[in-house]
């Protein structure tokens, strides 16, 4: 809604608007920076700032160093960072286009159809190449959120908070179905998956941060060719209408984006639940701003969000690693349940 | 709902429930008989009856398959009756102990228990789990009243779907942090009557009745408390206490379905939905007939359970999310 109240303003105050929201992102990535360092520092071959700048440098203080710092650290870090900031885009533009501050890829199951497909794969066709994961997931991801629009189509139309309790229901369904292949597959297999599942980046080598990164790359541009028709589809179907958007054509082709994004994330990484509810909503927080720069803080507190998530659930209980996706549900659920208790009464049923 | 009430007088009020048990009956046999080894009904009949320890069929029957059977009738009966008392009270077609959190806290607090605490009596695991079912039904009641519009469906079901994934990632914190505790309790957490004891049922089986002489007794006021708080006030009744007692009865029977089988999700929907359309809104006979169908129901479920990818079991309670979730849909479709 900032847009509308802001556009109407005068130069100046959008002016200081902007330059607020781009003090906050210049903080989220120097945060980035900070838990990169951090992240790169713990684990069980504990290693000191020196150690890891020197690693980084080209100048490791042992070979193990650079081992522990290049193979295993700092993808993994990574990945943390990119599919937070995919999740975080993925549940920006959700909201966007649905007008629901609860709308989530991992509340409605759009998650869940990822994962659903993945473990699929993983299950009946284990050879299958780890990049060929994000197209299995987005073609199940987009299955489930055609399903969703379409079931929730109706009466009011599928901009409501149906789209929201079908999506609930169709993600116990879909969780039910995996874990149901789950006993069915070979166990060994079926274990690969579950961790998997839990939504951990534990295992995340170069190879995954290739495809996030290339997924990411190819994702954005898109998405902000796309920031004008979504500011105009915040403000409701009708004002876009009559701003010129083709509201039916745009809608469809943003939740096939927020799909896409959404997926890419959940093929490597599993499902981290929340993130896109939270980042977003943290984003928006942190500062006012119009779609596109609302869209890049949302990401970079999606990469600060998993990034702290993963080091959370490294650190707390160490050595037994919490899954990235448990912590981010932790620090999820409540925001989730503050946006309930605050935002009911603009949407109605 | 425009369903015909079943005849209360003459012949045809006694059919009803006959056929019923009857169905029951052969449900219940029809469980027994299907495994690893399908016995013929007869014996499962000769069995029950007339019980010889000589005969292996016997010795399986009674030892292995009966308790199982027995579980499954207490844990349908029991769900359904909680997830009709909760329609009733809520005004919410879409309440159930699954979607309004209370399987989850319950499973919670039993996971705490047992892993945490090292502790297993079989005597306190019930009153654990009611113990967790009456936090999460507070806590979700909460925040759905608080939030703007108060309680409606829709409040109802978004604060159940926040207390689950959060209970539910504590549950996976504690089951990582215990592996030996996760490899016990991992089927139990998806809803299994697989290798359930029978001891678990003499200390569920207080809690179970308490929950259904409760549920029988206040089913008449509830009829009007469904039609709303002030036709409830109007008719003399005290909600207050009434709702006090439906939300003991609820916690009781949740609490004994979780001790029994862990988190079964969806039955307490679907078996009060199909049972009002045959009996329609009163109370007095969807409570009664809700017990049964539940039974049916998950004898049934069970059953598929087993055989659909036999001769690998499936969790119980993953087939009663398969089957329940569309109509969860579907109710969100149509009723609101």
């Amino acid at each position: 809604m900032s847009d509308a109240t802001f556009s109407r303003l005068d130069g100046p105050v959008t002016f200081r608007l902007r330059a607020r929201a781009l003090a906050v992102f210049g903080l989220l990535v120097a945060l980035v920076a900070g838990l990169l360092v951090l992240s790169l520092m713990t684990g069980s071959y504990p290693l000191d700032v020196r150690g890891v700048l020197a690693t980084l440098a080209g100048a490791p203080p042992s070979d193990t160093a650079a081992t522990v710092v290049w193979q295993f650290r700092f993808p993994r870090t990574l990945a943390a960072f990119l599919a937070g900031a995919l999740l975080a885009l993925s549940g920006a533009t959700l909201q966007n286009v649905t007008r629901n501050p609860l709308a989530d890829p991992s509340l409605v199951g759009v998650s869940q159809g990822a994962g659903l497909a993945v473990v699929a794969a993983i299950v009946i066709y284990p050879d299958l190449a780890p990049a060929l994961r994000p197209l299995m997931a987005f073609a199940g991801a987009l299955a489930v959120a055609a399903l969703i629009q379409w079931i929730a189509m109706g009466r009011a139309g599928g901009a409501t908070m149906r789209f929201i309790l079908t999506g609930i229901g169709v993600a116990a369904f879909i969780s039910a179905a995996t874990s149901a292949l789950l006993t069915y597959g070979q166990l060994d297999r079926a274990m690969s998956a579950l961790g998997w599942l839990a939504g951990s980046v534990h295992a995340a080598g170069w190879t995954d941060v290739a495809i996030l990164s290339g997924a990411l790359a190819a994702l954005v541009p898109l998405l902000f060719a796309a920031s004008r028709p979504m500011a105009a589809m915040r403000l409701g179907t009708e004002m876009a209408a009559g701003l010129g958007v083709r509201v039916g054509r745009t809608r469809v082709a943003l939740i096939t984006l927020s799909v896409a994004l959404a997926a890419a994330a959940v093929a490597m990484v599993g499902p981290l639940g929340f993130v896109g509810l939270v980042a977003p909503h943290m984003a928006h927080r942190l500062a006012r701003s119009g779609v596109g720069l609302h869209l890049a803080l949302s990401a970079a507190a999606g990469a600060v969000l998993v990034g702290a998530a993963d080091l959370a659930g490294r650190a707390l209980f160490a050595p037994v690693q919490i899954p990235a996706g448990i912590v981010t549900a932790v620090i999820g659920v409540p925001v989730f349940v503050w946006l309930i208790l605050r935002t009911q009464a603009r949407t109605q049923l | 709902m425009t369903a015909a009430a079943l005849p209360r007088h003459g012949v045809a009020a006694w059919v009803a429930p006959l056929g019923g048990l009857v169905v029951l009956c052969l449900a219940f046999g029809w469980h027994i008989a299907v495994g690893a080894k399908t016995i013929p009904l007869g014996t499962v009949a000769e069995a029950l009856l007339a019980y010889d320890a000589g005969v292996f069929d016997h010795v399986v029957i009674v030892d292995l398959r009966l308790p199982r059977a027995v579980l499954a009738v207490l844990v349908g009966a029991s769900l359904a009756v909680a997830g009709a008392l909760m329609q009733g009270v809520t005004r919410n077609p879409l309440a159930e102990p699954g979607i309004l959190g209370l399987l989850i806290g319950a499973s919670f607090a039993v996971v705490v228990f047992v892993g945490v605490f090292d502790l297993a009596s079989p005597a306190l695991i019930p009153l654990v789990a009611a113990l967790g079912a009456l936090a999460a039904a507070m806590a979700v009641w909460g925040i759905a009243t608080a939030a703007p519009g108060g309680a409606t469906p829709l409040t109802l079901v978004l604060s159940g779907a926040a207390i689950t994934a959060f209970l539910g990632a504590l549950v996976t914190v504690a089951t990582l942090l215990d592996e030996q505790t996760f490899e016990e309790l991992r089927v139990w957490l998806t809803g299994s009557l697989a290798g359930r004891r029978g001891d678990i049922l003499v200390w569920t089986l207080p809690w179970l009745t308490v929950g259904l002489v409760i549920a029988f007794g206040v089913a008449r006021q509830v009829t009007a408390l469904a039609m709303g708080d002030e036709t409830a006030v109007g008719l003399g009744m005290r909600v207050g206490r009434l709702k006090a007692l439906v939300l003991l009865a609820v916690v009781a029977l949740t609490a004994s379905a979780v001790a029994i089988a862990g988190p079964m999700g969806f039955v307490g929907l679907v078996v009060p939905h199909a049972v009002r359309l045959f009996v329609g809104q009163d109370y007095r006979l969807v409570v009664p007939w809700s017990a049964l169908a539940g039974a049916i129901y998950l004898l049934v479920v069970d059953i598929a359970a087993r055989l659909v990818l036999a001769p690998i079991e499936i969790s119980t309670g993953l087939v009663t999310a398969l089957l329940g979730a569309p109509i969860f849909v579907w109710l969100v479709r149509a009723r609101l």
